[in-house]
Formats: C-alpha cells, sequence, structure tokens
C-alpha cells in the first residue's frame, strides 16, 4: 500500500474537464494558491477563494497536456538532497575562496561528466543542482548522450579533475533519490564509468 | 524581550553578516579572475550561498509565519532561475572563444562540437 502511494505521480490527481483536453490539475491548483497567499502577504479565506478561483481559471485559459514528466516527491530523499546541497555550498565555497585569494596562474578545464540517468527531469535537475553549487559551472548539456560539461578551476592539481566528476555522480544519485521514479533511480544507483578517457 | 528572541535577533545578525560576507568574497573573485568562466564561479557565490544567508537572516530578525513563506518562495526561485542565466553566459562565453589567454589545460567539449559541424555539412 505505502509502496504503491510513494511510486504515484503527482499527476494522477488531475482529472478532464468535458470532452476537450482541458485537464484540472489539482496539484498545481494547490501550487498556485499558496504563491498567489505568499504574494499578498495575508493568510484569508478571502485570499484563499480569490487566489483557487485565478488558479483554475489560469488552468483553464491556458491548458497544458497532461504528461507525467517522471516527477516523483520523497520527503526523506529531498531532506538528504537539501542537506547534503547546504554541506556542499560551504565547502565548495572555501574552496572558490582559496582559489581566489591563490597566487600565480592557473590551467582551467572543460571535463565531459557522462550521467547515469537518462530522463530530461533527471538531467535538468541535476544540472540545476551542480551549478547552485560556488565553483560549479555547467557549460554545455548534451541530451543526446546526457553528458554535462563542466569548467573547472585550477585543474593543473591532478585530483581535481577526478574529484569534480564525483561530486557530479553523487549530486546525481541524490536528485535521483528526491525526486525520481524507481527506474531512475535504478539508473543512478549503477557504477560510474570508469577510466579518464574522453568519449 | 525573551532569551529566545535575544537569540534568534543574534543568529540573525550572524548570518546577515556572513552572507554579505560571501557577497564580498564574490566580488573580489570578479576583480581578480582573468577570464568570464572563470569569473562565473566566483559570481555564483554571492547568488546563491549568499542570498540564502542574508534571506534565513532576515527570517529569523521578522520570525512571522507568511513573511518567512515569503522569503522562502523567493530562495526556491533564486535557485530555479540562476543557474539558467549562468549557464547561458557560460555557454556563450565558451563559444565565442572567450576561454582566458592561457588556455585550457583540457577540453572535452571541442571536439564533440567540431564533430557535430562536420555532420552538418
Amino acid at each position: 500500500m505505502s509502496n504503491l502511494f510513494r511510486d504515484r505521480s503527482p499527476y494522477s490527481w488531475s482529472f478532464r474537464i468535458g470532452s476537450g483536453r482541458r485537464v484540472l490539475d489539482l496539484p498545481l491548483v494547490a501550487w498556485l494558491t499558496a504563491i498567489w497567499i505568499l504574494l499578498w502577504g495575508t493568510l484569508s479565506w478571502a485570499n484563499l477563494v480569490n487566489g483557487i478561483v485565478v488558479a483554475v481559471c489560469l488552468c483553464l485559459a491556458f491548458p497544458l497536456p497532461a504528461v507525467d514528466i517522471g516527477l516523483r516527491l520523497r520527503p526523506l530523499g529531498i531532506l538528504r538532497l537539501a542537506v547534503y546541497l547546504l554541506y556542499d555550498m560551504f565547502s565548495s565555497s572555501v574552496e572558490v575562496t582559496r582559489q581566489i585569494f591563490a597566487k600565480g596562474p592557473y590551467h582551467a578545464a572543460v571535463v565531459a561528466v557522462p550521467l547515469r540517468v537518462r530522463s530530461d527531469l533527471m538531467l535538468t535537475a541535476t544540472a540545476v543542482a551542480v551549478s547552485n553549487v560556488p565553483g560549479g559551472s555547467v557549460i554545455e548539456v548534451r541530451r543526446s548522450t546526457a553528458t554535462l560539461f563542466l569548467h573547472v578551476l585550477d585543474a593543473d592539481d591532478p585530483g581535481e579533475i577526478e574529484s569534480a566528476r564525483r561530486q557530479v555522480w553523487r549530486m546525481e544519485e541524490l536528485v535521483a533519490r528526491a525526486f525520481g521514479t524507481a527506474e531512475d533511480i535504478a539508473h543512478a544507483a549503477r557504477p560510474v564509468p570508469e577510466g579518464d578517457t574522453p568519449p | 524581550m525573551n532569551a529566545w528572541a535575544r537569540a534568534a535577533d543574534l543568529t540573525g545578525a550572524v548570518l546577515l553578516f556572513l552572507g554579505c560576507l560571501q557577497s564580498l568574497l564574490g566580488v573580489i573573485g570578479m576583480l581578480r579572475f582573468p577570464d568570464v568562466l572563470s569569473r562565473s564561479h566566483a559570481a555564483t557565490k554571492p547568488q546563491t550561498l549568499g542570498t540564502l544567508l542574508v534571506l534565513v537572516g532576515v527570517a529569523l530578525r521578522l520570525r512571522h509565519g507568511i513573511d518567512v513563506g515569503t522569503l522562502a518562495l523567493i530562495v526556491f526561485f533564486q535557485f530555479l532561475t540562476s543557474p539558467v542565466a549562468s549557464h547561458l553566459v557560460a555557454r556563450s562565453a565558451y563559444r565565442t572563444g572567450q576561454t582566458g589567454s592561457r588556455g585550457l589545460l583540457r577540453d572535452d567539449l571541442d571536439p564533440q562540437l567540431s564533430d557535430m559541424e562536420q555532420r552538418e555539412e
């Protein structure tokens, strides 16, 4: 029972209006209403009702196709991702600060990191998570091979490139465990591609 | 004012200070790094960790449910949108060849891009 619930798409709470392709997506309506209330800054019945009316009108006026993009919300995974992201932001920030004040020229590098997940959502979420950490700069994303291209500072240090790649793979696994379907998690749990050869 | 409020005020002040420090370090990095791609490393610092620290500091001083919710919304959208902007800057900088005068030690992307151009021809 709980397992069934855990792997259920948020889109299963949407229903069709009439015969057309207009779909009322309840999670989307709830999210839009929450933003409406937060933007007004007061929690009152009037704001709540107005928010729901505006959200329903928006959903009907600009219909989105009911596509399952493969988003699952796993509270424990999201918590772990948030904690790791905070830790990573602080430790990488110290690292970038060290590089700012390090004297002497350095060599940068552009490194390809092949990911193990295949879905578009996981690829995007991983790229967003990596670029939010100081020192992570995504230059290019290749969708066909699910590859991220990172800019790495201080590539003269031989361990630097490898540690940047490991960091991306760790982030990928945490992202899949926070937002991915069971299939994504299985993909992300595979061993990382070994060797330091560019594809 | 009880002890808890005092502690929250103090923590908020410390976090505000740390957030400002992050932004200052980001600016120093912008001045010290030579090229666009390296500078974008320093520029993400004030935009993510700096903003987060400042907003948490403000939340600790305001301590009002709905204000904290609005601040959380700001953090959420900041984290969602700033990578898009920095990615586009990095992408256009790379494609216009602004990778620094010393060049790259290793470049995995260049062969792939030239491959694609040849295939299109």
